[in-house]
């Protein structure tokens, strides 16, 4: 474990410049450094706030902050929370990149499954760690680590499938090391998974969906309407190519073929840190938003698939190319899709929203729902039965969750 | 006041005890920085790189590009950690000095909206790193994303040497 919790480095750090500046950095607030408003636990000093509502309509929110995780949930649609309950009890170096965030999913019965990472050494090698909760958020068992492998591991994504079953999926370096066994290269990592018959206690033997995929990039993880697990994930195609891919399970134990989502042709050797979204609509066609700096096309893009990922459309542009567009979001909501993302202009990062009633053949205008003037987690969207909702955590205005209102 | 110079002068003195010894020093990156280096670069041919101690390709590159400041003592190498925050000014420092990098000019970003950092360098930059900018004596920007080519960067090196050539 490192000596130096993330939270004491950046305050450190914002000490030492303060003295190589002398009296110019003395005025400086020592969170200037930090993505996050503060360092206690609490919610207001989250950098990742990630948001499920459960089956009765409880809003549950999983948080990083103050170097722990908690989750509290809310009876009123984000206007009052419940007293937090920590989940880790030590001081853990948890995985800060841009795409990693802890992961939270609530079954029918309301037991509570969690995933995250963290860096469990100095050269940053990652470890998935899981917990759950079986008394309605109370109390979490202690930590585990999904795999007792010990090679670096990243970007979990979690799902509790209809029978109760947790499927898991994340990012594993194991293979790298009989690669380099036999003297031969190990580009990015492995998309393994496994699944918890337990609600997330225990998980099966880790099997591996494919290798070489892009090791710096969230999952993008959704059911189909039969509860078969379908991942997004940035690829390393022929070429070092880091192109998007599909991958539908067939049976939650077994995966299936993996299909190109698009051709933009982004050869690059390095960590876009900037991973896909996927929904599925109640139609059964695939949504997939993402970005890419590729040769084909540079930018956020929109495709959909209506042949469960087999095919997919001409990548639709999203945002103002002059305004930095990023972290797109997409959701199959009950009214509709709607898709979300950042924009930047120099000053100000603003969310756009666009939506579509047809499935995503066409798509309204976009028009900002929110704006912050400082760093901010990712926007994301979650639906109860009613309503779509914006979850965003900002470090000037902390943490926003707001219902989407209809059409522009 | 004295007690706040003391208690900074405690951590610098705890953080840094390697940068010490190495006489490296590690810039806070924040608004208006990028067009400090530019200005103090302009008219010399400057390598920018940026990485970030928690990307797998940056750990490979990052000691080329030590050998390529020995190769090439007449190129500016300026790095800059481009890590999402928290940065970690021990193990950027460390990363440094074992590339052979600590005599370049260090830099790494000090300011929790990264983006703001990132759009005053490039807008169009999304963050992924490493990534490389070869400014050239005539101001010109070659951008190379992803790990950079030495071979790449060894031709333009000496394709600036002689415009210095040419221009004596």
């Amino acid at each position: 474990m490192r000596d130096v919790r993330p939270v004491l480095g950046a305050a450190a750090m914002a000490a030492v410049f303060a003295l190589w500046h002398g009296g110019a950095f003395a005025q400086m607030n020592h969170q200037h450094a930090s993505e996050a408003a503060c360092e206690e636990t609490v919610l207001r000093c989250a950098s990742k706030v990630t948001p499920a509502f459960g089956p009765d309509g409880t809003l549950w929110l999983v948080w990083m902050a103050g170097g722990q995780i908690s989750v509290a949930s809310s009876k009123d649609d984000g206007k009052t929370f419940s007293v937090p309950v920590q989940v880790t009890r030590e001081n853990l170096n948890l995985d800060w990149g841009p795409d990693a965030r802890p992961k939270i999913a609530i079954d029918r019965k309301g037991r509570i499954a969690l995933a995250f990472s963290i860096f469990r050494d100095k050269a940053f090698n990652g470890q998935v760690l899981t917990t759950q909760s079986n008394d309605g958020g109370k109390s979490f068992a202690p930590l585990r680590p999904i795999t007792s492998n010990n090679e670096s591991q990243r970007f979990a994504a979690i799902a509790f499938e209809p029978d109760g079953t947790v499927f898991a999926a994340w990012l594993d370096k194991r293979n790298r090391v009989p690669a380099r066994q036999n003297g031969k290269p190990y580009d990015g990592a492995g998309l393994f998974f496994a699944t918890s018959k337990d609600g997330g206690s225990t998980y099966s033997d880790a099997q591996l969906v494919a290798d070489n995929t892009c090791e710096c990039c969230r999952l993008g993880l959704a059911l189909d309407g039969a509860g078969r697990p379908v991942i997004v994930f940035r690829n390393i195609f022929e070429g070092g190519v880091r192109d998007h891919a599909v991958v539908t399970f067939k049976d939650p134990a077994l995966p299936g073929e993996v299909h190109r989502v698009s051709r933009d042709d982004w050869q690059i050797a390095a960590c876009p840190h900037h991973g896909p979204s996927l929904s599925i609509s109640p139609s059964g066609t695939y949504h997939v938003a993402w970005y890419t700096n590729g040769r084909a096309r540079k930018g956020l893009f929109y495709a959909r698939s209506t042949d469960g990922g087999k095919t997919f459309s001409n990548p639709l542009p999203i945002g103002e190319p002059n305004r930095s567009p990023s972290r797109p979001q997409v959701i199959a909501g009950p009214n509709g899709l709607m898709m979300v993302w950042k924009e930047f202009d120099g000053e100000k990062t603003e969310i756009k929203l666009m939506t579509s009633q047809d499935d995503g053949a066409s798509w309204s205008t976009s028009r900002g729902i929110a704006s912050t003037t400082d760093s901010s987690d990712h926007p994301l969207l979650v639906s109860d039965s009613r309503r779509v909702y914006l979850s965003w955590m900002t470090k000037a205005d902390g943490y926003r969750f707001q219902p989407i209102e209809g059409e522009p | 006041m004295k007690r706040e110079l003391l208690a900074a002068a405690f951590l610098l003195g705890t953080l840094s005890i390697t940068a010490a010894a190495e006489d490296a020093e590690l810039k806070p990156f924040e608004r208006g920085s990028w067009q400090q280096i530019v200005h103090s670069h302009a008219g010399r041919p400057t390598l920018v790189h940026f990485w970030g101690v928690t990307c797998g390709p940056c750990k490979v590159e990052l000691p080329q590009l030590g050998q390529f400041m020995k190769d090439h003592p007449g190129i500016d190498v300026v790095t800059i950690s481009a890590d999402l925050v928290p940065n970690l000014p021990d193990a950027t420092r460390s990363m440094l000095q074992k590339a052979g990098l600590s005599p370049a000019e260090n830099w790494m970003f000090s300011d929790g909206f990264a983006d703001r950092l990132r759009f005053e360098i490039d807008p169009a930059w999304q963050g992924d790193i490493p990534r490389t900018m070869l400014i050239a004596r005539s101001g010109a920007v070659t951008t190379i994303e992803g790990s950079a080519e030495m071979p790449e960067l060894d031709k333009w090196a000496q394709g600036q040497a002689a415009t210095t050539g040419s221009r004596q």
